[in-house]
């Protein structure tokens, strides 16, 4: 279980990207992986190893796979009817996820999910956060209570709703809606986070505060963001994906991605060019 | 644009058509255009709806407004002609009927015990019960007295009654002449007026006669009771039953004074008031017409019939409806789904006096015959011992509510934002916990609606209980728990299509029909209205 330390102030430094890192374990590898909607191939080929406690942005233009792939991670396409990978693996931690003995209900425990829109359960604050800790079979109050106020803090939200736990989810702004979420994923306990687009609904105000967010997460977590804008790429990933048209075209630390990337589909992607 | 437009525009020229050309002539009908008429057609269409729908319901209230006037007169009459006075002692005598067949069931439940479990021929089982049958011939005996003094009073004032009627039939008749200026005639109808007290003196002069037949009937009970047989040696439960017995007719036996009390204060004078004759319909308990003594309007029998019959039909739909509902939208696949959505809206097809026939023929007889199986004896009110009840109705009414609640619940799934799963999933949630602790309060408003929009169907079905739910005008016995479910009822619905075809237009009965009608009407509104605030108030929030 790791769950993140009462409120730090934050001390992120952006510069400390920069800096080197502590040689990083890969947590996540994908070999050869062939996803299929129906008879329509989504993903083709991706070959992917994604590293532990860092921030990886998935970047590309609309259906290039970079959601399918998200998705992928935690099994959330097995609720799709008719998709299925026709080849490749996804190993976390060394176990194929899509092996007939994991249980993927297990899988998303450990591998936590926001989405593009905030979606919080029409309940009280404090349930959304309770109910992957009672669907579990957790009811004892003084536990459930704990881990509220630990998730709350760890997703910046806990000053701002702590005197109105027992209120509906639905009267937050969208912004705190989509912190709720983000709390709510982190009372399970995962490892990894996966982030779909999840500023997009969102003002410049309330992104700011969920990119600062994910700057502290990633002490704690492995994440994963789908983004559309790749200011926020820049801003928040240390490594960067992209994808264009279900393939894999290139990945990189995040500087290099921008600065200067290999491919030149990556290069005018990132310029502006398409996309 | 025709290119030579271009040319046009810098000369100007007045008769050619201009460039930029954005009007153009509508042609006209009745000072119309055509989408005006269009218009015009379907806005008139909504409103002639509007006018029949207003007009049906000021024909409804006309019709039935009337009623409690004349239910006024009805049991002002009652009262006049001493009915009300006998009734208070007959009041007595039924309640001492009850007590007897008490008596009655409590012999056979001694005459099961000795044959089954004592294995004691019927002759011997007969012998061992000739002091309870004795007994019993006395206790019944007691109320004699009494029940000849109500039969000859009732005499006297059924005769008043009728006396008085056929002067209402005089006035109506004179009137009917008067109307048709045949005056000559009218002159001959005489009416003699009925001078109530006078005749009514008679009956209240046997008060002091009653007041000793009462006390001996009291004091005859009470001494019957003392010497009543004990039944410990039989089964010792049989005894407490029979102490049971006794207290309750102790009981009655305290009411009688209080009867005494109300004969001396009684007074045909006393007018009855109009909301008199509106609570004798809603809290009435009897629904009694063409009585020789007095007919009786009151909906609870009815209404009481209508709802035993509407929840049996909704303990059978709500589950498979809802269940059917959470199946096919949550967990059928595809294939399944295009198999049994249109079988389910299928049976809205059958016209429902094609499945009232089949209860009748087919369902009814099944039920009996499954009912008389040995292993299902203690289900209450099994073995059923009438075909037709408001059991057999309710399978069948449950069959025509099952579309509309699966349907509606359907759509209330449906209208769950795929979000809610998909968040539910992503925390590790099994199927089973989504469905049950996101996906279904969720969309519990739109179930519930849906509920309230089958209940609305059930209650306003007519053909199906008319023929399958036994039509016996009486509230069913609650003292025997869930097993009045499988007594046979009246509905609301039943009794109008049922009565409305025979009864004389405008008279009294006809009006009550329409009463219950209007009854019937408020409740479906009711139903649909709450239906409405329930799935506009806690919509969930998109």
């Amino acid at each position: 279980m790791t769950l993140p330390p009462p409120r730090t102030p934050k001390i992120e430094n952006r510069e400390s990207k920069i800096a080197p890192p502590a040689p990083v374990r890969t947590l996540i590898e994908i070999t050869g992986l062939d996803f299929y909607y129906s008879e329509k191939k989504a993903l083709d080929d991706i070959h992917l190893r994604l590293p532990e406690k860092r921030v990886t942005a998935f970047i590309g233009p609309s259906g290039c796979g970079k959601s399918t792939l998200l998705r992928c991670l935690n099994r959330m396409n097995d609720l799709i009817d008719g998709t299925a990978i026709r080849r490749g693996s996804i190993k976390i931690n060394g176990i194929d996820i899509n092996r007939p003995d994991v249980d993927p209900i297990e899988l998303r425990k450990r591998v936590g999910m926001v989405f593009q829109k905030s979606n919080p359960f029409p309940k009280s604050i404090y349930e959304n956060i309770a109910y992957g800790l009672r669907i579990q079979g957790i009811n004892t109050k003084s536990r459930l209570d704990e881990v509220v106020e630990r998730s709350l803090r760890g997703a910046a939200l806990w000053d701002e709703v702590k005197d109105r736990l027992h209120e509906s989810g639905l009267g937050l702004s969208g912004g705190q809606q989509q912190r709720l979420c983000i709390a709510r994923a982190l009372a399970v306990g995962p490892e990894i986070i996966l982030m779909d687009e999840p500023c997009s609904a969102l003002d410049p105000i309330a992104t700011a505060k969920i990119e600062e967010l994910i700057h502290e997460l990633k002490r704690r977590y492995t994440l994963i963001i789908v983004t559309h804008s790749m200011q926020q790429a820049a801003r928040c990933s240390d490594f960067t994906a992209f994808f264009y048209l279900g393939r894999l075209i290139e990945h990189a630390d995040t500087r290099t991605i921008f600065m200067s990337p290999s491919n030149p589909q990556t290069e005018a992607y990132v310029s502006g060019r398409f996309g | 644009m025709p290119a030579t437009a271009e040319n046009t525009i810098p000369s100007s020229a007045t008769t050619a058509r201009p460039a930029f050309a954005i009007t153009r002539k509508r042609t006209r009908f009745l000072g119309l255009t055509l989408d005006e008429c269009i218009q015009a057609f379907f806005g008139g269409n909504a409103l002639v709806a509007l006018i029949v729908l207003a007009l049906i319901m000021v024909f409804l209230f006309r019709e039935g407004a009337a009623f409690f006037g004349q239910n006024q007169r009805n049991l002002t009459v009652y009262r006049q002609a001493g009915l009300e006075y006998i009734d208070h002692i007959r009041r007595q005598e039924t309640a001492h009927t009850a007590l007897t067949r008490r008596l009655y069931d409590l012999r056979l439940a001694a005459f099961t015990q000795l044959t089954q479990n004592q294995r004691l021929s019927p002759a011997d089982a007969n012998a061992r019960l000739a002091a309870l049958d004795d007994f019993s011939v006395r206790f019944s005996d007691a109320v004699m007295p009494i029940r000849g003094l109500v039969s000859d009073l009732g005499e006297v004032a059924a005769a008043i009654k009728t006396r008085f009627n056929v002067n209402e039939d005089k006035t109506t008749q004179r009137a009917q002449l008067l109307a048709e200026g045949r005056a000559a005639e009218a002159a001959q109808v005489v009416i003699e007026p009925v001078d109530f007290a006078a005749e009514l003196q008679p009956i209240l002069d046997t008060l002091p006669l009653y007041r000793e037949t009462n006390a001996a009937f009291a004091a005859g009970l009470e001494t019957l009771l003392t010497a009543a047989p004990s039944l410990a040696q039989i089964e010792p439960g049989l005894d407490a039953r029979m102490d049971e017995f006794k207290r309750q007719t102790r009981a009655c036996i305290a009411t009688f004074p209080e009867i005494e009390r109300k004969l001396a204060a009684w007074d045909y004078a006393q007018p009855v008031p109009l909301t008199a004759s509106l609570s004798a319909f809603i809290f009435g308990r009897d629904w009694l017409t063409a009585s020789f003594w007095q007919d009786w309007y009151g909906i609870i029998p009815l209404f009481t019939g209508s709802l035993l019959v509407s929840i049996v039909a909704l303990l059978i739909a709500v589950p498979l409806g809802v269940g059917a509902a959470i199946y096919v939208n949550q967990v059928a696949t595809p294939r399944e789904q295009r198999l049994i959505k249109p079988a389910i809206e299928f049976i809205s097809a059958f016209p429902s006096v094609v499945l009232g026939f089949f209860g009748i023929a087919v369902l009814g007889e099944l039920l009996r015959r499954f009912s008389q199986a040995g292993w299902v004896h203690w289900v209450p009110g099994f073995p059923i011992i009438e075909r037709l009840n408001a059991l057999t109705a309710g399978c069948l009414l449950a069959l025509i509510s099952i579309p509309t609640i699966f349907t509606l619940a359907e759509d209330a799934l449906n209208n769950v934002p795929r979000a809610l799963k998909e968040a539910s999933c992503a925390l590790g949630a099994s199927r089973l916990q989504t469905i049950v602790k996101i996906i279904t309060p969720a969309a519990l408003s739109g179930i519930i609606s849906a509920i309230l929009l089958g209940f609305g169907r059930v209650i306003g079905e007519t053909m199906i209980v008319l023929l399958c739910a036994g039509n016996r005008i009486a509230i069913p016995d609650f003292t025997s728990g869930p097993a009045a479910l499988t007594q046979p009822v009246h509905t609301m619905t039943g009794i109008i299509a049922q009565e409305m075809g025979e009864v004389v237009r405008g008279g009294i009965h006809y009006r009550a029909l329409f009463v219950v009608g209007i009854a019937l009407f408020l409740l479906s509104l009711a139903i649909n209205y709450a239906a409405q605030k329930i799935i506009t108030r806690y919509r969930i929030a998109e």
